[in-house]
């Protein structure tokens, strides 16, 4: 059937791309899996010529290591808030948007504006305006410069300065800032995608809805989300897959320390806790951490699938 | 759909496959280890003359580089076939990531600028040199200049040492030498003399004298911060060895700071920073010094920070070349005067395992003659900040005239270190041990947290502190596990 | 805010009532539309605001809108300050050749696979779709120890060789490459082309608006890429532009504080490339984003 000649070109096309992945994704996956079951394993020791056994104890570390719970803590908190909230904004953006003529393409280049940016570089524009300039937060002396933008235009409503970002700040006022940030980070690609959808709707439907006279609200729900279901299970999946590896808008925000001063690594991810076992020697800990990110996210999406599968309609 | 849940399907056998893999790979050879015997015979012949290039990592910068190279030909005029490659690698951690990759590779360098934790990290590996055998040998080595010198240290040698920076080499538990000290530092009390002149403040030498100064100072300037301390860890690690309350240890359990006279004064310094007396420099967000010489805004009046940074902690000249203050230097204060601690910092030097003998004893003869030379010692004090290492280079003239014209200005490096030699025996170091860096990092971050964290929900300081604690002790056992 | 109105301007017959209600309406959706767009340009504009002022007017306790004075100097201060001129060129030289190995490696895959019959074809295939799923950390912890191994720390080739393969491009271009009629090809075959010849002269040019797409998000990954660059490449001949930049800013020693003027006009420098990029080529950026769903 196959003629061996060309059989043998058509691996010659394929080779740089096989010989890559062999190493840096093949390989990894493998190594990967090896490190996780050598109990406590380090690359220097193993180095030094020490032995590992073969067990699941760097599974059993990471789980039952709290800084680990509070990792997937916050990863799932940034999931569960940004992911709807992003979501519907973005579905609100996208039907407004594909009901109005003028200035709708100005609209949407302003809108998908945020995609071509530097997560670190806009989180530290986030930072600015969110960080009060001075010392002795929330002490009885506290010296403050400025409050920042955001706090002076919350004082226009009469809200006192809230202190998000800075030493002694509070988890809910961190969290309030990033969820912010990541929702204004992840708009431009859901609006994009939901608006593709729109723009595919069969423009029959509606005029079909019209003659019989169906009410516009029923016209939404039965109509325009039903038929934009697979865009809307395609967004939320790719969503929930980009929150779980959240690690870049917290850097810009809070820097390396992943928190404030005084609260570092409080706001740490399931991704920064792989690097940070990594960068102190520990590729055990990592590899069992990284097997763990990977198997949640597979049930997550397996789970997002089953629901839309029972409400998508194709 | 079909196609994405065979996608899955194809993941998980690729992983199961994977597993096998694992389940598979043969376990590498005997793990040789740090050992309680000395890890290196020096060859019966000592340095055969043999040509060896070899390799040194450090953080110098390009005043100190220029020290270095006009002591290397000094150095192969006795030793042509040693060729000394040195090489800035960046800060000290840099040093460490760089040298802790390479040795999973075999690429190590062969002297390499160290603190004692770095030391116990390479140890996991077993590659330090351990120095016993080259200090203890009585091999005679000729020279090219057709003089001889021992492989070993002399008595005299090893007297001129300043004994607790001497000792530092032996603090890995097993009582054996890695790493012979290079320069070192302390932290000091840099003040603002003229300020502290005009409004006749005197200078204190405990902390109780220092928080009724912060609170006269709040007083003078309200909207100041009297005091940045630079390093948390430090100043944790210092009050513990002040208070003899316990830090950690080298044998047995390791972390032994949870107690209650070390809670106590962590209450005390949260109440001097609500009280607005001072900050540090991660609460403050870069080093103290920037914020102790600034001229403008806030203002800060004293800081304390590494003797070795001296020209860091004095203020910018103005147009006519004059300095907007003039800084004075002391002892950091005390619970105790009469027993004084003070923490002893600045590099050491160790060497590393090489499968050729003779690059190891070349090494040697380059670190020996580094640390032994009284000329090479004083000169780079004076370039670098640190302080000599060997007692006889305070007799040296030109380092005498160095520290003799010590000001808070122009000379304010000599000040430094004149304070600095000052107050030899109040040095002391922590044990070192796999985990000792880890207790550094949460001991630094547990006093951030106690002095910054808002109360909330019926907190009491009390709870917030032990918390902090035992997070922190959390921290160390999980990293040392 | 009502949410069912989108088709309103479709309705042809409309009462006097219904007209009125449809401006109201309409009036609305314009309101959230602008004050959602407001709030999505803000950070834009907080940008440019804060890096034209002077530290002092900076922190005013309450912040100017408009700079008083206008202060460009924070540009070539912070280009100084960052040294962005070399992270500029690292960065652009890491993009420029890892785009073009990246664009080889990915057309001769994609040929293979849409053109060519050999055995195992689509069971490879959905191999290289399955690892799709799994996280990139999971990767990176082996690669660190791999080009360690390889010498490779620190180097340019550290930065490219470890991401030339992108099998989201191999997926995109093969499906291009399939909506090409096989006529064409078996054409060609007959006229006795070559493969390489055929794929040079007919497909590429067929399949240049998905390579442009391509192109322009891998020099967009290169010019985001934070992660990998901080662990393996920290030296500053080799840092690139997003490493650099967050470490670039603390406090400056004259005033006490981070002059945080000139760390926002190093984020406008940085980004500017971006928006010229995305203003020229806007139609290659959404299209190649609307399909795919990472970000670079």
């Amino acid at each position: 059937m196959y003629d061996t000649k060309r059989q043998w070109k058509a691996w010659l096309y394929l080779l740089p791309m096989l010989v890559l992945l062999a190493v840096f994704t093949i390989w990894p996956i493998i190594n990967t899996v090896r490190m996780s079951m050598l109990e406590k394993y380090q690359a220097l020791a193993a180095a030094g010529g020490k032995t590992f056994e073969v067990s699941f104890y760097n599974f059993k570390d990471v789980l039952s290591y709290n800084k680990f719970l509070t990792c997937l803590k916050n990863t799932m908190i940034l999931c569960v808030v940004t992911v709807p909230v992003s979501s519907i904004l973005a579905l609100l953006i996208a039907v407004f948007l594909n009901s109005i003529r003028p200035l709708k393409r100005v609209l949407q280049t302003i809108f998908f504006l945020p995609y071509v940016t530097n997560s670190i570089a806009i989180g530290m524009v986030f930072a600015a305006m969110f960080n009060i300039v001075g010392s002795f937060h929330g002490t009885p002396n506290q010296i403050i410069e400025t409050a920042g933008i955001i706090n002076n235009m919350l004082g226009v409503f009469g809200i006192e300065p809230i202190n998000w970002i800075n030493p002694g700040s509070t988890y809910g006022a961190n969290i309030t800032v990033l969820v912010i940030y990541i929702v204004w980070n992840a708009l431009p690609f859901k609006i994009l995608i939901l608006l593709g959808g729109l723009q595919g709707i069969n423009k029959q439907y509606y005029d079909a809805a019209k003659v019989d006279g169906t009410p516009r609200k029923r016209i939404f729900t039965r109509i325009t989300v039903p038929l934009l279901s697979p865009m809307i299970a395609y967004v939320v999946i790719t969503g929930f897959i980009g929150g779980f590896k959240e690690y870049t808008s917290i850097v810009g925000i809070f820097g390396e320390d992943m928190g404030p001063a005084g609260a570092s690594k409080r706001l740490n991810t399931m991704v920064g806790f792989i690097y940070d076992a990594l960068e102190n020697g520990r590729q055990g800990r990592a590899s069992a951490a990284a097997l763990i990110l990977f198997a949640i996210i597979l049930v997550v999406t397996l789970i997002n699938l089953y629901v839309s599968k029972k409400r998508v309609h194709y | 759909m079909k196609k994405f849940l065979s996608t899955i399907l194809a993941v998980l056998m690729l992983l199961t496959t994977a597993i096998g893999f694992a389940a598979c790979t043969p376990g590498p050879g005997p793990n040789p280890g740090p050992s309680a015997e000395p890890n290196f015979d020096v060859p019966a012949e000592g340095y055969d003359g043999s040509e060896v290039t070899i390799k040194f990592y450090h953080t110098m910068g390009s005043n100190l580089t220029d020290v270095l190279n006009r002591y290397i030909p000094l150095f192969n005029e006795l030793y042509p076939n040693i060729t000394i490659v040195h090489e800035q690698v960046g800060g000290y951690d840099d040093v460490r990531d760089q040298i802790s990759t390479e040795i999973t590779e075999g690429t190590q360098p062969n002297i390499a600028y160290c603190y004692p934790d770095h030391v116990a990290m390479y140890n996991l590996a077993g590659v330090v040199t351990t120095l016993d055998n080259l200090i203890d040998s009585e091999i005679v080595v000729t020279r090219a200049d057709d003089t001889t010198e021992v492989l070993g240290l002399t008595a005299a040698q090893k007297a001129d040492f300043i004994e607790g920076y001497y000792n530092e080499g032996k603090q890995f538990g097993d009582n054996l030498m890695y790493t012979m000290p290079f320069s070192k530092s302390t932290e000091v009390l840099y003040y603002n003399k003229t300020f502290f002149d005009a409004n006749g403040l005197t200078v204190p030498t405990t902390w109780d004298e220092m928080e009724a100064l912060c609170a006269a100072i709040k007083l003078l300037d309200p909207t100041s911060i009297p005091l940045g301390y630079d390093s948390e860890a430090n100043w944790f690690i210092t009050m513990c060895e002040q208070y003899g309350s316990g830090y950690t240890s080298a044998t047995g359990d390791h972390f032994i700071f949870d107690n209650d006279t070390n809670k106590a004064f962590v209450k005390e310094i949260r109440e001097w920073y609500q009280a607005g007396y001072l900050t540090t420099q991660e609460i403050y967000g870069a080093y103290t010094s920037t914020l102790f010489v600034s001229t403008e805004g806030t203002k800060s009046y004293m800081s304390i920070g590494s003797s070795a940074g001296a020209t860091h902690q004095r203020p910018a000249q103005d147009t006519n070349g004059n300095y907007p203050f003039e800084v004075g230097i002391a002892p950091i204060p005390q619970l105790n005067p009469d027993d004084p601690k003070a923490i002893s910092q600045g590099p050491s030097v160790c060497i590393f395992q090489k499968e050729n003998p003779q690059e190891v004893v070349a090494s040697w003869l380059f670190v020996k003659f580094l640390t032994t030379s009284v000329e090479f010692q004083a000169e780079f004090s004076m370039a670098s900040g640190y302080v000599p290492v060997l007692k006889s280079v305070a007799d040296n003239a030109i380092y005498k005239a160095f520290v003799d014209a010590a000001n808070g200005g122009s000379h304010i490096s000599a000040l430094s270190a004149k304070v600095c030699l000052e107050q030899q025996e109040s040095y002391y170091v922590s044990p070192a041990f796999n985990g000792s860096s880890t207790a550094r990092d949460q001991v630094g971050l547990l006093l951030q947290t106690c002095l910054t964290t808002v109360l909330s929900g019926g907190q009491t300081v009390d709870d917030l502190i032990d918390s902090a604690f035992q997070d922190a002790v959390d921290e160390c056992e999980y990293s040392a596990g | 805010m009502k949410i069912d109105t989108m088709h309103e301007l479709n309705v042809q017959d409309v009462s006097n009532k219904q007209k009125v209600g449809k401006i109201i309406v309409t009036t609305l959706l314009y309101v959230f539309l602008i004050f959602m767009a407001i709030i999505v340009l803000f950070p834009f504009y907080w940008m440019i605001n804060s890096s034209l002022k002077s530290i002092g007017e900076y922190l005013l306790p309450v912040p100017t809108f408009w700079p008083h004075r206008i202060l460009f100097v924070n540009y070539i201060d912070a280009f100084k300050t960052a040294n962005l001129g070399r992270l500029f060129l690292n960065t652009v030289y890491v993009g420029v050749v890892s785009t073009l190995l990246s664009l080889v490696i990915t057309i001769l895959s994609a040929f293979a696979f849409a053109r060519l019959e050999f055995k195992g074809k689509n069971v490879l295939f959905a191999c290289l779709l399955a690892t799709m799923m799994i996280p990139g950390e999971l990767f990176t912890i082996t690669n660190y120890g791999t080009v360690n191994d390889l010498g490779w720390m620190n180097t340019y080739t550290v930065l490219i060789v470890p991401f030339l393969v992108s099998i989201f491009y191999i997926y995109l271009l093969r499906q291009n490459f399939k909506q090409i009629p096989n006529e064409l090809y078996l054409a060609a075959k007959v006229d006795g082309t070559s493969d390489l010849k055929y794929l040079i002269k007919v497909m590429i040019p067929l399949a240049l608006p998905t390579l442009i797409s391509i192109t322009i998000l891998k020099m967009m990954g290169a010019w985001n890429s934070y992660i990998w660059p901080r662990l393996v490449a920290r030296d500053i001949d080799h840092t690139l532009i997003t490493v650099g930049l967050r470490n670039a800013f603390t406090i400056d020693p004259a005033i006490g504080y981070v002059n945080y003027p000139q760390q926002m006009a190093a984020v406008v420098i940085v980004s500017a490339p971006l928006f010229l990029v995305f203003i020229f080529l806007r139609k290659y950026i959404m299209k190649g984003v609307s399909r795919s769903g990472i970000k670079g």
